[in-house]
Parts: C-alpha cells; structure tokens; sequence
C-alpha cells in the first residue's frame, strides 16, 4: 500500500539457515500444522467485529453491555467516558474493550487506577470474568515487570512510583471512579494528564455532580480541546452552574466521548423487589425490657445535653436504644459496659443493673421465632442483616438450635474469609448472617431473599443492603423482608423509610442527592435521632417523623420538574 | 474453535509429544505431561531448574483438562479448557515454538512399473505469514506462499497444497534434490515483493480514514493549543494564582525545578523468565537490569513539575499518531524447506482474497 509504513519480520532467517547448514532439528509435521492452525483461530478477520466474546465462553453480557463495548472500539476509537447508571456493570464494559484490543494485539501494557479499596476487586474481577492476568501493584518493580497492573492513584501518583507511571508508554490507561478527577488543579487530575497513553477509559456513575465545568474537566482529559478552550465552552455552552444552553449541540458533542447507559433506557431489565412488613408482637417482658430502656436512654440522654453529672456521651445511648430494639443481647453488651464505667453505689448503676436483671427475666425470643418461622417459610437461601455483632452471635446459635445452618459474615473479616464464608452460603448452608452490606465485589445473587432484622436509621445502609442481591444477574424477584416490632421506634422508623419515602424503590444516586438537599448540616441520620430523643411521647415522634416524610417528598418531586437540560444532556 | 475442536486440538497436541493418557473420558482427559510440554505449560520454571541444576528424576505433572464448563469431573483437580483460557494459549504458543521450521520430502507412492530411475525433487520455500493491517483498528491477512528455490517463482495458497501431499521427513530412496538456484534472502525479497502486491489489490479504505482521523484530531488539537496560547499567555503565574484557593493538600508542588533524569534504560539481557528457568535469584535480576528501589532519601515530591502547554501539546500529538497512524505488520508464523515432485497450482493471488476466511489447514476451527 502506498505510504504506509511496513515492517517485515526476518528474525527467521538466520535459525532457519543454521538449520539448512546443520539439517536439523527440524520440526514436526503435526506441530507444524497445530501452530497454523492456531494462529488462524486467533487471527482477526475483521476490522468492525468483536473478536473477544469467543474467547471468553463463560461471559454473557448484557445488549447494552456489548453495544458499549462496540461503539467505543468504532466510534470512540477507543477513547471514552463510560458513564452508565450504578449497577449496569462499567466494569464487564470496560473489561471487553479491553480484552478486545488485548486479543487484537493493540493493547498490552495496561494500566488501572482505582481507589486503593478497589485494587484487589478489579484485579479478582478482570483474572475471572476476563482471563486477563491483571497483578495488584505493591512493589516498584511491578511497573515495568507486568503488563497489566491494578494501581490505587494514590500510590501511583508519589514517587518513586510516579516516575515510573510517567515513563511508561501505556496501550491503555482505564480509570474507576473518575469523577474523582473532577477538578483540574488537584493533584491527581494533573497527574493522570501526564500519562502517555493510547486508549483510555473513564469510568464514572456521575459525571457531572455540581458543575459543567466537571463534564469539561473530565473531557479535556480524555480528548484535549474537544469541547474547545474553557472560555470558548463557557460561552458557547454554559448558562448558569448547573444550566446549559445550545443543549442539542452540546448533546452531539458530549455523544462523541461519553456513554451513559440508564436503567430507564428498557432493554435492561431488573426483577422487582417484592417489600414486606413483618409485624412482631413482643411479649410483656419484652416490652417492659425495651420501655424500660427507653425510658433510661432518654433521662439520660438530656441530663447528658443539660451537663448535668456522670451522664453517658451520647453515641452510646443512641446505640443503647438501638440495639434494644434489635435484640437484648446486644443491649445487654452496651448495659454492661455502662455498668463498668458507673461508680458503686450510684443511682444509675442501680437502673442498670435493673434494666440487667430484666434481661436475666426474660426467656422469649419473640423476634428469634418469627424469624425461624420466616425461614422455614422460605425454604430458601435466605440473608439475615443486623447491625450488631452480639445479635449476629446469638442468632446463629438459635438458628443452629432450630436445625439452620447459617455462616457469620463481617466486614472485619479478611478478603479470603469473606470468599469462603461466600461460598459456604452458596453451598452449604442456608442462611449468611451480615453485619454490614459493604464488601464490594462480593456477589450473592444467588439468592434473593433479605431479611433486616432490625433497621439501620441511615438510608443509604438499608440501600447498600439490598443492593448485594438486587443487581444485574439477579435472576429472580428480590424478596425484602422487614422485621417491624410492634410499639417500638423501629416501627415508626419503618414506617417512615418505606411508607414515606418510597426508599425501596430509589436508587442510591436519587437517595444521596434528597439526603444532601433536605439537611445541609444534618445527615438525615443525626434528624431522627434529635426526633426520636427529643419527642416527649411516641404521638409527638410519630407527627415529627410524619413531617419530614412530607418534606422529603416534596423535595423529590421538585427535584423531577427541575432536572436541568445539562443533566439531561450528559444523559443522552 | 468449538469446544470438540479444542479437544481434537489438544488431543493431537499431546499426541505429537507421545504423552500418556491417563484417562480419557467424553467430558475430560487427564494427562502426565512430557517434559517439554511441563516446561512450556506447566508454570514451573523454578521446579525445571531444579530438577536439571541438581540432576534428579523429574515428577511429571499430571493435569485434568475439562471440556465442558458445566461438566466438570467431581473429586478432580480439572481446568476447563476453552479458546481463551490461558493454558489454551500457552499450548498454542508451545505449538508455535515447537513447529517453526520443517524439511520435508514429498514421497510418491509405490514407484509404478517397478521403474529404478531416479526421480528429481524441486526445492520449495514455504513461508506461513501473518500480515497485519494496524491503525486504532487491526485486522490479518494470513498468506501462505511456496517460493521456488530452483526455478524462482512464487505461488499462494501453496501449504494448502502441501496438506494433499504425502510428505517423510526423510529423503526417499530413488529421489534426489535439485540444486537451489537462488539464496533464502533472495526467496524472501521475492516474498516481499509478493506481499506488496497482496497488499496494492486489498481495499486501502480503512488507512485513508485512519488518516482523515489523525488529521481532524490534529487540527483540532492544534485549534485549542493555540487558543489556550492566546488566552492564558501566561498561565504559570495565573495558576499560582488560583492555587491558593485550594486546599493544602491537593496543591500542586510548583517548582521550577527540572524533571530528574531517569535512570538510563540498561540493556536486558535476557528476559525475566528466561532469567527464573535458568534459577537465578529474582532479586538478583532485579539488579543487574536497572529495576531498582529507589532509597528513600531520593524520593523527592517536589521534583516532579507540571508539562508546559509545548509539552502537553507534543505529548498529545505523539499519543494521537501512536493510536491513528496507519501501518503494516508482517510476522512469520512458520516455515521450511520442502522438496516436491509435484508442482503446485501456480495461483498468482490468495485463494478468496478479500473474504478468506477457511483456513488451509482444512480444518474449521
């Protein structure tokens, strides 16, 4: 072909002269044919085709997953912020551009920059879903000794790392999270600037936050001068902070270098979750145990605020109550250790050992049971969330005592702990007992049965719990099951979480942006709190949580009249 | 490759090194791998350079291969075995080192009428290439040409032929070989030659947008340097600037300091896997090839400075010709000597040029 440069390969002909002077060794005629026969099965027949899906026979992308994939390598040229909505899986479309060019020979040294607690997940996830031999960086030589290293950008960017990042020409540099990257003056964003690299992806839920100039930022990274210089863009583009004008044009031009996927696109399809309430009636020792408790939380909670002496900080009281309503061995942790902090002879050491003995008192388990009962119901694999570890302890020992297998599962546990534990759940046993919803990467799709056991008063918690089994791959409808003790705050808190606010059918951007709106300095967390210990009877708490219900339902539906075009031009 | 294809393929695999089947069963097979296979796919190099350093009997690696990913052999140690599996491409990559260069004498049979008269064999150069078109985009050509030692010629498709041949590895009785008339460089200026033309028919459209590509880029590249050039003329100062509205610990040290030399690239030797089978300590490797730690007294945050515009610019221009700019690959898969009674078909162009896509080999893989 005219002008373009070729190279030809002779490296063959001195071994082969050697051999013809020697005559010999020479090959089999069997082999001789195998490696032909191998390299055509590699060889790439096409220019516009995926090559990578026949080699990965266990993968089965999602459409919208392999369509991404494709317009990146055709359209983008391999240059992309890859945008789609949580849990459309960037990563499975990242992972195939990627394999894809590694397949065709275009891409071998790789490099992916996540946050440090992504590291070993990414590099897990590319080894298994990709049979791409990704390593975690941890020592210098790293850089130049493997082809695709898994990096936090935090290490990458110090020396004496940085030095060897920025010496190194990259086939293709991926970044997770990228909207970290936002602002150009930090140091990670000039860092990533100076990273010679031929294909990049940014990864990225949100790529515009608060400002249009973070959607510029992220472009100029990818494609430099796309959008112009940041005057020419301010003054062909931006209206206001979050407004943007000549929204169509813009829109064409955002196509070119970014894919945002969403879940209202159709074609995706989620199973639905299936929410109930399951009403638990204690027994009179019970709730005299959890009025009791109450009652001591509350005197003390504002002899406490009132400076008034010896009164407990207010961490652990909060705790206090809400661990009473999720089981009495966990209250009775908290009440002991308040014991030991309390002088002789004290009042309130006396209350405690009250509220003690009414624990020794009481020899039902009414929220045990019900859950036995659930179980058994299901006749399923089943995930129990609770938020304390003395709950978790005791239920399994009275699930094990009512024939259950069950395995403990912590966020404290290390990451071969948590496979394992895993993979007992899938295979042996019936029931996983959770005390957090985080360990990211871990998949239990499986199963499709939650039980909250009690309810964490942090959204955002109740969201990260059901979305380890409501994501992409999960087969069946989601079963959430809430157990709701009658005349207690969890019930109003219920009450309010999923009567109100319609929590369970949000999804996690939705919630985080209503949280930061309704309470610039409040979490909603600290709200209930102040509701739940400042009401002076259950009528009053239950108006005040009414209330903010109201508000933010309200602030919901403002927030959908007012989606502003630049919002919707990053979601095209 | 479907998956029966895998198996076919490593069955023969096997076969060629004369391994021992353990068991073969519709589902898998279990294998005591030969030593040449263990070494190129049995990721033990440090147990290889043992075994030979100390010069003791070797425990051959026995290994489960599945087919099937859903029928994998209870209560045994089996990988599922599948195109993309890594140890699909390791068995590929031992065919390739173990089946590069061959010799081989066409054998007519049976020597009709009993006739004694020597019969002439014509000297062939087969040459399996793999001819790679690159841009932001690849696709092969895979070219399969017989060049004529003794009477110089080139012909395609020429190891499809071959594969209809009877071929010995060894000269038989009442042959005997012509003369080459021409060296193996002159038979690959002819190769050259030959692929060059291959290449004037192909359809040159994917390079002419490549180009397109590469030059919109850079015009747009160039637009907004000059642009910022304008603007910002001096951009340093105003930087300073407006970092001190940021917070300490995401400030960009500003220094004017030049960037520290890096270390000089030391020429490597050998490779670090060449370097393991041959037991040498990594540490060691490590050393002598310039991958070292840096001390900790060297490490300096405050020496490292932003790129000037000029260099950001140069550096995007590098990345967009890297990543667009079209050119041509040719790597030699394998070939050798072969010497044929029969002449091939003289084809002067690849069998289905454009479309070829059945491999010569016969087989669908």
């Amino acid at each position: 072909m005219p002008n373009i440069p070729l190279t030809f390969d002779t490296s063959w002909l001195d071994p082969l002269a050697e051999r013809m002077q020697e005559d010999g060794p020479w090959d089999k005629w069997e082999l001789f044919k195998l490696a032909l026969e191998a390299e055509e099965a590699m060889a790439v027949r096409e220019f516009d085709q995926l090559q990578s899906l026949k080699y990965l026979p266990l993968l089965s992308p999602f459409p919208h997953q392999l369509q991404t994939a494709e317009k990146v390598l055709l359209e983008m040229r391999g240059r992309a912020i890859l945008a789609d909505e949580v849990g459309l899986g960037k990563t499975i479309e990242a992972g195939l551009i990627m394999k894809e060019y590694m397949v065709r020979g275009l891409a071998k040294k790789i490099l992916v920059l996540v946050p440090a607690s992504l590291v070993i997940q990414w590099t897990k996830e590319l080894y298994q879903k990709f049979g791409i031999a990704a390593v975690a960086q941890k020592k210098e030589y790293m850089w130049r000794q493997h082809d695709v290293v898994v990096a936090s950008i935090d290490t990458a960017k110090r020396d004496p790392h940085r030095r060897h990042v920025l010496d190194i020409d990259y086939d293709m540099l991926i970044i997770d999270e990228a909207h970290k990257l936002k602002n150009k003056r930090t140091r990670n964003y000039q860092f990533v600037k100076e990273i010679r690299k031929k294909y990049c992806l940014l990864l990225t839920a949100t790529p515009i936050q608060n400002e249009m100039d973070e959607l510029y930022n992220l472009i100029n990274l990818l494609k430099p001068g796309h959008l112009g210089h940041n005057a020419t863009f301010s003054s062909n583009y931006v209206e206001g902070k979050r407004q943007s004008k000549n929204s169509e044009k813009l829109r064409e031009e955002i196509e070119k270098v970014m894919i945002r996927n969403k879940r209202s696109d159709g074609g995706i399809q989620f199973t639905s979750r299936r929410v109930q309430s399951v009403p638990i009636q204690l027994s009179a020792e019970e709730m005299a145990l959890y009025d009791g408790v109450t009652r001591f939380v509350r005197e003390q909670y504002h002899t406490g605020i009132t400076g008034g002496a010896g009164g407990f900080n207010s961490l652990s009281l909060i705790t206090l109550q809400r661990e009473v309503c999720s089981s009495k061995e966990a209250a009775f942790m908290t009440l002991y250790n308040m014991h030991q902090r309390t002088a002789e002879n004290s009042v309130m050491r006396e209350q405690i050992m009250e509220l003690v003995e009414m624990i020794k008192q009481i020899d039902t388990h009414s929220k045990a049971a019900k859950t036995v009962e659930l179980i058994q119901d299901i006749n399923d694999k089943v995930i129990i969330f609770t938020e304390y570890r003395a709950t978790q302890n005791y239920l399994q020992k009275y699930l094990h005592d009512h024939g259950i297998t069950s395995v403990p599962f912590r966020g404290g546990f290390k990451r071969s702990k948590k496979d394992w534990m895993t993979d007992l759940f899938q295979n042996r046993a019936q029931v996983l007992i959770a005390t957090e919803a985080g360990g990211e990467g871990i998949n239990l799709q499986f199963c499709n049965q939650v039980i909250n056991y009690d309810m964490p008063w942090n959204p955002m918690r109740v969201e990260q719990r059901i979305g380890r089994v409501h994501r992409l791959g999960q087969k069946r409808d989601v079963h959430i099951h809430n157990l709701s003790t009658v005349g207690t705050i969890e019930e109003h808190i219920l009450n309010l979480l999923y009567e109100k606010i319609d929590l369970f059918e949000m999804v996690i951007g939705e919630l985080d942006d209503i949280v930061e709106r309704l309470s610039l300095n409040h979490s909603l967390e600290e709200n209930l709190i102040q509701i739940i210990m400042d009401s002076r009877s259950s009528r009053e708490m239950a108006l005040k949580l009414d209330n903010m219900g109201h508000a933010i339902r309200a602030i919901r539906q403002t927030q959908a009249r007012t989606s502003s075009p630049l919002s919707e031009a990053a979601d095209q | 490759m479907q998956q029966e294809q895998v198996r076919q393929f490593v069955e023969r695999y096997l076969a060629s090194f004369s391994a021992h089947i353990v068991e073969s069963h519709p589902d898998y097979l279990t294998v005591k791998l030969p030593v040449e296979v263990d070494k190129d796919i049995g990721n033990r190099p440090f147990y290889w350079s043992w075994v030979e350093k100390m010069n003791i009997a070797y425990q051959p690696l026995v290994m489960t291969f599945a087919f099937h990913p859903d029928r994998i052999p209870e209560g045994k140690r089996a990988e599922y075995l599948h195109l993309g599996a890594a140890r699909m491409q390791q068995i590929f990559a031992s065919t390739q080192k173990h089946g590069r260069f061959l010799c081989m004498y066409e054998q007519k049979g049976g020597l009709l009428g009993g006739t004694r008269r020597s019969t002439p064999l014509v000297p062939w150069l087969g040459l399996n290439l793999k001819v790679s078109l690159l841009c932001d985009k690849k696709r092969d050509i895979l070219l399969y040409l017989g060049i004529n030692l003794h009477n110089p010629q080139v012909v395609h498709d020429f190891t499809s032929f071959l594969f209809s041949l009877p071929l010995t590895p060894t000269i038989p009785d009442y042959f005997y070989t012509l003369d080459r008339r021409i060296t193996v460089p002159q038979a690959l200026s002819m190769a050259e030659k030959t692929v060059a033309d291959v290449l004037e028919l192909e359809d040159q459209t994917w390079a002419m947008e490549a180009k397109a590509r590469l030059q919109e880029e850079l015009e747009i590249l160039s637009a907004y340097y000059e642009e910022l050039a304008r603007r910002e003329p001096e951009s340093a100062e105003k930087e300073e600037d407006e970092q001190e509205v940021e917070e300490n610990v995401e400030i960009i040290p500003e220094v004017e300091a030049p960037a520290a030399p890096t270390p000089p690239p030391v020429e490597q030797v050998q490779t670090f896997d060449e370097y393991r089978a041959s037991g040498g300590r990594i540490l060691d490797f490590l050393r002598a090839n310039g991958i070292h730690e840096t001390p900790k007294e060297e490490v300096n945050q405050k020496e490292w400075r932003k790129s000037t515009p000029d260099e950001e610019r140069q550096r995007r221009m590098d990345e967009l010709t890297w990543q667009y700019e079209p050119r041509i690959e040719v790597q030699f898969i394998n070939g050798g000597l072969f010497y044929l009674s029969t002449t091939p078909p003289s084809n002067s162009t690849p069998k289905g040029r454009n479309t070829s896509k059945s491999p010569v080999s016969g087989r669908i893989l």
